[in-house]
C-alpha cells in the first residue's frame, strides 16, 4: 500500500523546520506526511553512543550515516559524501536522522538584528531580505516558545513579548569573563532553547555539559521533539524514505515525491503541496536532481540560483591560559558572548561577528595534548589539572557575502543508492578575512583583561566551520535573481515551497536555525491559504 | 571499582621488584597495591604506574586495558617489557623518556602513548579500531572528579555551576 500514499502536504525532511511546519499544518486539519531520509534513534542511544565513543570530541561520532541516506562524516576517515571542489574546504555536517542536525546543536536560538535585513541598502553588502525584521518578529516569538528560548533582551534584537524564560543560570567561568572584561566588552548571556526551568514538560538544564552531541535529559530543544511534535499533531512520518525524485505536471505543479527505502525499493508519495525541508544541501541536491526534459537545469532553478550563494559561519580563535582557575565544563557548552561587533558602519568594509566563549570541558583536550608531548609521570597530572583550571577560548562568528560561484552542485560520484552526491565549491572571501583581521585585537584585549598567557591562536588561514548551512535556496522578490519569494515558494512552481536555512537570503552573525524556523512559520498561513483549508493555527496569529 | 588504597602488600611488592631494578622501583609509587598475579602482566603494571604517576590504579581495569592492548598487538607484552628494561637499565626519568625515545627512532617509542591513552583517555586501538574501555574511570575524570563530571553526567541541581568551584 506504500505506493498508494498521498496527502494534502508532503514534507521532505523532518528536522527542526520541517517538523515544526508539518506539526502547524497538522495542527490546522490538514492532512501531512513527512518523509525523512534517516533512521529514528533515540536519545538514550545516542548518550550511550557518545559515552561509548572513542572519539568524544567528534560531535558526529554519535551519528553514523545510514548506507542509505548518508551525511558526511570526517573522523576516523573522510566518508567523502560531500565532495569537495575547493578552492576552501567546506566540511559541512549534518544529520540524516528523524529530527536532524539539531539533535547536536548548542541550542543558540537567536534572532537577527534589524539591520541584517537590509545590508545591501545600508552597506552596499550582500542582498536585503524579501522582509524586515518586524514582519518577522511575531513568528520569532512562535519560534521561541514552541522550542522554550532563554535570554535576556540586551542582545541587539527589540521585541514586543519577553522570553518564554530567562537566561540559563550563569556559569562561574563566565561570570568571571563578565566581571573582567566589563571596562572594555558587555559580555551577555547567549539567546538558547535551554530551559531555565521545567518548560513544556522538559526539565531544567542541569549543567551536564554535553549540550553536543546530545543533551541527555532533553533540557535543550531539538528536531526529535519537534519530530515528535508533528506526529502527535497528526502527521504521518516515514523514517528511511530517502526521496530521490520530485515528479511534476505538464505544467510544472510538483505531483509526487519518490523515495527509496534501505532495500532501495522505489515507492511513491502523492500530495497538493510540496515542501521541501531537507537542509541548505540536501534541498538543493534534490531539486538538481529532479531534473527533468522540461526543467532540464533542475526544479526551481529557471534563475541557475538552486545550489548558489552557499554560506556558512566561519570562525578563528584563541585559547590561552587565564590567571585564576575558571574550571571550564560547569553548566551548559555555550552560554555567553560580545555582540557589540555585529553591527555598524564597518559592515561595508569587512564582516561583522559575535564573540563566542566556550565553557566545554578542557580536560580531554588536553589530556591528548599532554599526552602527545609525552607529558608522563606526576607531572601529568598537574598539568591536565592546570589546564583544565584556566583554559580559556574565544572565537569569532564571522559572516559571509552571498556569492553565486560559491555553491552546492551535482557531484560526477554518486552515492550508495546511485544518487550523485553533492559537491561543495567554496572560499573564504577578503570580507570575511577582514573581519577575522579586525577580530585579532579582540582576542588579545580580552586575554589581557583575563590576565591570560601561552596565547595559541588558530593556524593563519585556518577558519573552523560552524554548521549553519544557507543561501542555497535563497528567497527574493525577483525570480531572476533568487530561488523563492518571502512565504518560501519556489518562484517556477506554485505547489513547491522551501523550508529550511537554505531560504536566507544572507548569513548574518548569529545561528541560522531560529531565522529559518520563524521564515518557515510566517510561510504557512500563506501554504494554507493557497491549499484552501482552514486558517493557520498555532502560537501566532497573523 | 577496585580501588585499593591502602599500604602495599610486601608479596606483591617483591613481584614487582623482581621485574624491576632499585632506580625504577624508587618511580614506582608503593601505595600502589594491584592484584599482580599473572607475571605477564607485570611489566604493564610497572610501567603504567610510572607513567600514571599515581597513588593507585585499579586492578580491574589494568586487565581490561592490558587484554586489549594486547589484542590489538600480540608484540605489546613484550614491548612493555622491552620499555620497562630500557627505563631500568639507563635510568630515563619519565619526563625524559619520549624524547629519549623519538630522538633515537625507537621501536618502542608508541608504547607509552599508547598505555598513556588507555589510561588517561580510556581509548585502545587506532583509527576506525579505536574504542573506548573506560569513560567516568579514564583517569582524566578522574584527575578532575573534585570539582568536574565526565560530560553527560548531571553538575548538580539547576543554577549548581554558577559557584565557584573550591
Amino acid at each position: 500500500m506504500a505506493d498508494a500514499l498521498s496527502a494534502d502536504f508532503v514534507v521532505v525532511g523532518s528536522g527542526i523546520i520541517g517538523s515544526l511546519v508539518a506539526r502547524k499544518l497538522a495542527l490546522a486539519g490538514a492532512s501531512v506526511i513527512i518523509l525523512e531520509a534517516g533512521p529514528r534513534v533515540t536519545r538514550g542511544e545516542l548518550v550511550a553512543r557518545f559515552r561509548n565513543s572513542p572519539r568524544r570530541s567528534d560531535w558526529m561520532s554519535p551519528y553514523p550515516p545510514a548506507a542509505w541516506a548518508p551525511h558526511p562524516v570526517y573522523q576516523p576517515e573522510p566518508n567523502n559524501y560531500l565532495m569537495q571542489a575547493g578552492p576552501y574546504p567546506y566540511a559541512a555536517e549534518y544529520i540524516r536522522q528523524v529530527g536532524g542536525t539539531t539533535w547536536h546543536w548548542a541550542a543558540h536560538a537567536w534572532r537577527n538584528l534589524p539591520n541584517d535585513f537590509r545590508v545591501k541598502s545600508l552597506y552596499d553588502v550582500g542582498v536585503d531580505w524579501p522582509m524586515t525584521y518586524e514582519d518577522l518578529e511575531p513568528f520569532y516569538q512562535e519560534a521561541e516558545e514552541i522550542m522554550g528560548v532563554s535570554g535576556a533582551p540586551n542582545t541587539g534584537s527589540p521585541r514586543k513579548r519577553p522570553f518564554p524564560m530567562e537566561p540559563v543560570a550563569e556559569p562561574y567561568a563566565m561570570r568571571r569573563l563578565r566581571e573582567r572584561l566589563a571596562s572594555d566588552y558587555q559580555v551577555v548571556s547567549n539567546t538558547t532553547a535551554r530551559n531555565s526551568r521545567p518548560y513544556d514538560g522538559r526539565p531544567a538544564c542541569c549543567g551536564n555539559n554535553s549540550c553536543q552531541p546530545i543533551c541527555p535529559i532533553d533540557a535543550q530543544y531539538h528536531g526529535g521533539l519537534a519530530a515528535e511534535a508533528a506526529e502527535g499533531a497528526g502527521a504521518r512520518l516515514l523514517p528511511n524514505a530517502n526521496v530521490y525524485k520530485l515528479e511534476h505536471e505538464e505544467k510544472g505543479r510538483i505531483a509526487a515525491a519518490l523515495y527509496y527505502d534501505p532495500d532501495k525499493a522505489s515507492h511513491r508519495v502523492a500530495g497538493k503541496t510540496f515542501i521541501v525541508a531537507a537542509n541548505g544541501i540536501e534541498s538543493p541536491r534534490l531539486l538538481l536532481v529532479s531534473a527533468s526534459d522540461k526543467f532540464p537545469k533542475g526544479l526551481a532553478n529557471s534563475s541557475d540560483m538552486v545550489g548558489r550563494n552557499l554560506m556558512d559561519h566561519p570562525s578563528t580563535s584563541l585559547t590561552f591560559d587565564a590567571d585564576e582557575d575558571v574550571w571550564l565544563g560547569r553548566g551548559p557548552q555555550s552560554p555567553s558572548s560580545i555582540n557589540t561587533m555585529r553591527d555598524g558602519a564597518f559592515r561595508s568594509q569587512h564582516s561583522p561577528y559575535r564573540l563566542d566563549f566556550t565553557n566545554i570541558s578542557r580536560v580531554d583536550g588536553a589530556t591528548k595534548s599532554l599526552i602527545a608531548a609525552g607529558i608522563y609521570g606526576s607531572e601529568l597530572e598537574k598539568r591536565l589539572r592546570f589546564s583544565a583550571a584556566r583554559e580559556m577560548n574565544v572565537k569569532n562568528v564571522l559572516e559571509v557575502l552571498p556569492d553565486p560561484e560559491h555553491r552546492i552542485t551535482l557531484s560526477s560520484e554518486k552515492d550508495a543508492m546511485g544518487i550523485p552526491k553533492p559537491e561543495a565549491h567554496y572560499a573564504i572571501a577578503d570580507y570575511t578575512r577582514r573581519g577575522h583581521e579586525r577580530s585579532q585585537q579582540d582576542f588579545r584585549r580580552i586575554a589581557e583583561l583575563m590576565g591570560g598567557t601561552n596565547l595559541r591562536f588558530s593556524k593563519d588561514g585556518d577558519f573552523a566551520n560552524n554548521q549553519h548551512i544557507c543561501g542555497t535556496l535563497s528567497m527574493g522578490s525577483d525570480p531572476k535573481t533568487s530561488v523563492c519569494d518571502q512565504w518560501g515558494r519556489a518562484h517556477d512552481h506554485e505547489n513547491l515551497f522551501l523550508a529550511s536555512t537554505g531560504v536566507l537570503p544572507t548569513s548574518a552573525t548569529c545561528n541560522s536555525t531560529e531565522n529559518g524556523l520563524a521564515v518557515a512559520l510566517r510561510a504557512v498561513a500563506h501554504m494554507l491559504g493557497q491549499h484552501n483549508t482552514s486558517t493557520a493555527a498555532g502560537e501566532a496569529k497573523t | 571499582m577496585e580501588q585499593v588504597v591502602d599500604q602495599p602488600n610486601a608479596a606483591r611488592r617483591l613481584l614487582l621488584f623482581g621485574l624491576v631494578s632499585a632506580y625504577t622501583a624508587s618511580l614506582i609509587p608503593w601505595a600502589l597495591a594491584q592484584e599482580v598475579t599473572e607475571a605477564d602482566t607485570a611489566p604493564f603494571v610497572a610501567l603504567s604506574a610510572i607513567l600514571a604517576g599515581r597513588q593507585s590504579l585499579d586492578s580491574v581495569q589494568a586487565l581490561r586495558l592490558y587484554k586489549a592492548l594486547v589484542a590489538d598487538d600480540p608484540g605489546f607484552p613484550a614491548a612493555a617489557k622491552a620499555l620497562l628494561d630500557t627505563i631500568e637499565q639507563r635510568r630515563i626519568d619519565p619526563m625524559q623518556l619520549q624524547k629519549t625515545l623519538d630522538d633515537e627512532k625507537s621501536p618502542l617509542k608508541l608504547v607509552p602513548w599508547r598505555i598513556m591513552t588507555a589510561w588517561y583517555m580510556g581509548i585502545v586501538g587506532d583509527g576506525a579500531k579505536a574504542r573506548c574501555l573506560a569513560f567516568e574511570t579514564a583517569l582524566n575524570a578522574q584527575a578532575v572528579a573534585d570539582v568536574l563530571k565526565p560530560p553527560t553526567y548531571a553538575y548538580g541541581a539547576y543554577g549548581s555551576w554558577t559557584r565557584k568551584p573550591t
